[in-house]
């Protein structure tokens, strides 16, 4: 019964927040959801702005190697991302080069060069903002075999990976650094606030299969002494700590048992 | 497990030295019939060498001694002036990208400070 109230109590809390920001929030649809549109370089160079859409790029690679080794920040805004370094090798240009194979056969489509009209056919496939530019993966049929998820996408990535329907790629030669395999770390929990809220089993091992140490620590999760941190769903919502992933890209904090996930004595 | 731990350690001593050689040659002035090209290449090696290097322990922080986790501090000090010198696409994926494995090392010397 406690249990239940609490859950009632974090659905409410979820609700204000909605409320909060603007009224009754629309769920982003699952094609949508993790979609980061770029423009802050876009606007001063007067192009369309980037329209990129996680859900392929997670399906193919892991987090770490676009976030660590390729350097995209975490944040919006937070890389500066410029034609001349796409055709340097860096960023986008990491893998859209012209050179790296894609995994259907073919190569991987090369990042348009500075100087290039932002309407030509290779330019327009990422700068699409305000267009209706049809992409070259359908989301719904890209996603139709792979496991079902509650929210965010509507795929259980995680599941999809420990399946091995999706085999995300962790090196990218050239740019990757060589790393032997992480040690796995246990398990642990973080306490509920609530009375009755089930508390966190947080898994070290389920993340590493995306993403590394560094991704994380201390740029996300900066406390360096357990249990000096408070933690509240209002921060996470806003996008700190696990909100840095899990709001707009990984399962969303929207779906509560799946952190919240120890049962209560 | 003294063996494996031993192993580790040997592996960690020999990128280190190996690392270094290469940071020494690219310091050494090339030879007369070494053009331009030929000598920006074995630079660019000497710093992703080390480079790798040092990221490529990231995994194992906390299970670095703390001596090991200061000294990975200290080359990575040293060695940002040198990507600092790389041209600017480089300069600021590579400077982010040492400063994620800085950062790493200095939380879990921290960490243990802390403790």
């Amino acid at each position: 019964m406690r249990r239940i109230v609490a859950m009632a109590v974090l659905v409410l809390a979820v609700a204000a927040q909605a409320e909060d920001t603007g009224g009754r929030k629309k769920r982003t649809p699952p094609q949508e959801f993790g979609r980061v549109v770029m423009s802050n370089q876009a606007k001063r160079a007067k192009v369309a702005s980037v329209v990129f859409d996680h859900w392929l790029h997670r399906a193919k690679y892991t987090c770490r190697v676009c976030h660590v080794d390729i350097g995209f920040a975490m944040k919006t805004g937070g890389t500066d991302v410029r034609a001349a370094d796409n055709a340097a090798g860096m960023y986008c240009g990491a893998c859209h080069n012209d050179r790296t194979k894609a995994d259907g056969g073919g190569k991987v489509f090369p990042a348009c060069r500075a100087g290039s009209s932002a309407e030509a056919p290779g330019c327009a496939r990422c700068h699409s903002g305000g267009s209706d530019a049809r992409r070259e993966h359908d989301f719904a049929s890209f996603t139709k075999d792979l496991p079902k998820g509650r929210f965010g996408n509507g795929v259980d990535w995680e599941v999809a990976e420990q399946k091995r329907l999706i085999k995300p790629v962790d090196y990218v030669d050239g740019i990757s650094v060589k790393r032997a395999a992480m040690p796995v770390q246990k398990d642990f929990a973080l306490s509920g606030k609530l009375p009755g809220m089930p508390d966190i089993i947080f898994s070290h091992a389920k993340h590493t299969v995306w993403s590394g140490c560094e991704g994380c620590h201390p740029e996300i999760f900066t406390g360096v002494k357990r249990g000096t941190t408070k933690y509240t769903m209002v921060e996470i919502f806003e996008g700190k700590y696990c909100g840095a992933c899990h709001v707009a890209v990984a399962f969303p904090t929207l779906d509560c048992q799946r952190c919240h996930s120890k049962p209560v004595q | 497990m003294a063996a494996a731990l031993g192993s580790t350690t040997l592996r960690r001593a020999l990128r280190a030295a190996l690392a270094g050689l290469a940071l020494a040659a690219a310091a050494i002035e090339p030879g007369a019939g070494a053009g331009p090209r030929v000598q920006r290449a074995r630079a660019e090696d000497a710093w992703f060498v080390e480079f790798e290097s040092i990221c490529a322990q990231t995994q194992d922080a906390m299970s670095l001694t703390t001596d090991e986790l200061r000294a990975l501090v200290s080359r990575c000090d040293r060695l940002k002036p040198q990507i600092e010198g790389l041209d600017p696409s480089r300069r600021k994926v590579y400077v982010k990208r040492l400063q994620q494995c800085r950062d790493l090392y200095q939380f879990v010397l921290d960490t243990r400070g802390q403790g």
